[in-house]
């Protein structure tokens, strides 16, 4: 097998368990669509050109209780503004590649596709006899991730009705971030940076516009930081 | 909202998406990351999961929701078990799903 395939297929298969909670995840979005009144075409539509998930499910839920556009705006400007720190960490990873790449990659930059992609990064380092395919293996993750938020978001819009609220399809979207939570902070010093993120999202939760999650993020790596040079094993 | 107001509203939002997506990759495409940025990128990804995690669990309606007999959080708590000890996505999922199950028939 040519190795470009052989890294592209790694990442896909690394990425296919996530699809357990992007299925769900999907569907939800299609459903919320269908009772939010948004026409079948426009929610499929905005599944390629929005591709994110939390903010897709907070756009419909906004609109299905009569949001208007600056507060819809708003807040899924906050909610998204943590893919710049996705693009910041993957930056110096991708730097090398032609520009058409770095597009490409970026537009797959979603939560689970970073999650996967970064773990590869991060563990396995650039080998030095051959030329690095590392984004084969991004693209892999990213295009399975495409390819399911895709169907997904169809098979909610056409049967998401017929889903029994009873079967709580809606949980293995926190359950796929615990299971990466797992992994990242086994493999980084992580903890403290976890910890009061996940302290700091609840103590702000009454904030607008989803606020309270980008001053969790930002505390977080503040306290991820301090931790690791109280240890003295920064880098 | 009409279809074309609601049309713009979501390119706009997919617009601003992929600029977030593509700054940093663009910004330090020549140059590399400062000490101190770089420091800070290892803690991104721990930090984000589990605001968003947290957010998921007890996060109701812009409230915060902390209550005993709640079978998620202890759900949760089962799959990050199996999920430390494993490593293994699947595992997880599917350990969550059933003792969340379990757990909404015990409360």
């Amino acid at each position: 097998m040519h190795p470009k395939l052989a890294e592209f297929l790694a990442g896909c298969r690394d990425e296919a368990p996530l699809q357990l909670g992007v299925v769900p995840f999907g569907m939800l979005y299609g459903i919320g669509a269908i009772q939010a009144g948004m026409p079948v075409w426009v929610a499929q539509l905005a599944s390629a050109v929005v591709f994110a998930g939390a903010a897709q499910l907070v756009i419909v839920q906004m609109l299905a209780v009569g949001a208007g556009a600056l507060p819809i705006g708003l807040t899924s400007g906050l909610l998204n503004l943590r893919h710049m720190l996705y693009s910041m960490s993957i930056a110096e990873h991708v730097r090398h590649l032609p520009r058409r790449w770095r597009l490409l990659l970026a537009y797959l930059l979603t939560d689970e596709a970073y999650a996967v992609a970064i773990l590869r990064y991060q563990v396995t380092p650039a080998p030095d006899d051959r030329p690095d395919l590392r984004h084969w293996y991004f693209l892999g993750c990213g295009f399975t991730l495409w390819l399911t938020w895709q169907l997904s978001t169809a098979a909610g819009l056409l049967f998401g009705a017929s889903v029994p609220a009873g079967w709580d399809i809606d949980f293995a979207v926190p359950l796929t971030f615990i299971a990466l939570l797992a992994m990242l902070m086994k493999e980084r010093a992580g903890q403290a940076a976890a910890l009061v993120a996940a302290l700091a999202a609840l103590a702000f939760a009454a904030l607008p516009y989803k606020l309270g999650l980008v001053v969790a993020i930002v505390l977080g790596l503040v306290a991820g930081v301090w931790a690791s040079k109280r240890r003295g094993a920064e880098r | 909202m009409s279809t074309a107001a609601l049309l713009a509203l979501l390119v706009v939002i997919g617009l601003v998406t992929f600029v977030y997506r593509y700054a940093m990759i663009g910004l330090f495409a020549n140059r590399s990351l400062p000490g101190w940025l770089h420091a800070l990128c290892r803690h991104i990804a721990p930090a984000s999961f589990a605001a968003l995690t947290a957010g998921e669990l007890f996060i109701h309606g812009g409230e915060v929701v902390l209550a005993l007999t709640a079978p998620k959080p202890w759900a949760a708590l089962v799959a990050a078990l199996v999920a430390w000890r494993t490593g293994n996505v699947l595992a997880t999922i599917g350990a969550g799903m059933a003792a969340l199950y379990v757990f909404k028939w015990l409360f």
